[in-house]
């Protein structure tokens, strides 16, 4: 399976090098890219010098533009399966091989903190805002998952078809809302427990004011989700598909 | 007629296209908030008139249209000045992104030679 890792990065200088450094013995680097996403530090020249592929946007275009960005790379250079990494070392190349064998089975596999057999501790705040947030999209989806805002998780080729053509670009909005889109298209969705390092900067949910907030947004989100058509351009690359297979 | 009919069916009209709008990915979520709040606000106060009366009488304003004058031009003010503030980063973004794009284009045809 030619299997691709996006990496968005936004001013990581200071931990993008040991990210791609840890990440070489899992991965051949000529299949890591990094979206460096309108950075005014040297984190793409790290990244060029480490061997990897560099997508640099002129502007910041958050998370969601960055991984739109990757999902584009993906689908025009005939890439099986997409890998999403974060820049600051909270993912763990070691469960690469984990996500990756749940593609198959189905089109979506989410590494997750909180499922059996995952490690993760939190705040009492940041895990219930979890738990409301993952019983929402659960319902969704009609599948149970434990860790939606997990943006550790690999993508297949229906999911890359999916994403190049539209992928949400809400800040901190694109990890949940990306799976109800993909699931209303009927894409299927499922977890396998990982473990995961402390990020340096954290959520923004740690006091219970933001955390109301955040959850607040991410319901919003949800609801305009499930309200929503599905975007004028996925629905032109519906079509689009349909001619070609007749 | 009673004129409160209309002022409700406008209302409503606003509601539901802000709706539309949204359905369709012509508004996104940024501005959906703000754009369903006034709405549903106008929808509170054609539907209860009687809010407006006792607002504006809170503040001492004998008619309460004047009220929704005030405090209705003030919205719209902020949120025209909110455009403003948005057009100008957007116009930023654009130099940049031009910018950015012609330095390429320019080291591209210098490779080429």
């Amino acid at each position: 399976m030619k299997t691709l890792i996006a990496i968005p990065a936004f001013n990581e200088e200071a931990s993008i090098g040991a990210v791609l450094a840890n990440l070489a013995s899992h991965h051949p680097l000529e299949h890591v890219i990094v979206i460096d996403d309108g950075s005014r530090d040297s984190t793409s020249d790290i990244a060029h010098a480490a061997g990897v592929r560099v997508i640099r946007h002129a502007i910041n275009l958050g998370v969601g533009g960055a991984m739109g960005s990757a999902f584009k790379f993906a689908a025009r250079n005939g890439y099986e399966a997409l890998v999403q990494l974060d820049a600051d070392g909270q993912h763990r190349p070691e469960f690469l091989s984990t996500l990756l064998d749940g593609i198959g089975r189905s089109d979506i596999v989410i590494g997750s903190r909180f499922a059996a057999g995952g490690g993760f501790r939190s705040t009492w705040a940041r895990r219930n805002v979890q738990r409301v947030i993952a019983w929402t999209v659960s319902a969704y989806t009609r599948t149970r998952l434990t860790d939606v805002t997990s943006g550790f998780r690999v993508s297949g080729p229906n999911a890359i078809l999916l994403f190049s053509e539209h992928y949400p670009v809400e800040y901190l909005g694109d990890t949940v809302e990306s799976l109800v889109l993909a699931s209303r298209q009927g894409l299927t969705i499922s977890e396998v427990p990982v473990i995961m390092n402390e990020r340096a900067g954290g959520l923004p949910s740690q006091s219970i004011f933001r955390a109301t907030l955040y959850t607040g947004r991410i319901l919003l989100i949800l609801v305009l989700a499930a309200f929503r058509s599905a975007p004028p351009s996925v629905t032109a690359m519906q079509k689009r598909v349909k001619r070609e297979s007749a | 007629m009673n004129p409160q009919i209309l002022a409700i069916i406008l209302s409503v009209a606003m509601f539901v296209i802000v709706l539309i709008l949204l359905r369709f990915y012509f508004l996104p979520e940024k501005y959906a908030v703000i754009w369903l709040l006034a709405a549903i606000v106008a929808i509170v106060l054609s539907v209860f008139p009687g809010v407006l009366s006792s607002i504006a009488a809170f503040f001492g304003i004998s008619q309460p249209i004047n009220l929704l004058f005030v405090a209705g031009f003030f919205v719209v003010l902020l949120m025209l000045m909110q455009l403003s503030l948005e057009l100008a980063r957007t116009r930023e973004e654009l130099r940049k992104t031009v910018q950015s794009i012609a330095a390429d284009m320019e080291k591209a045809s210098n490779d080429d030679d």
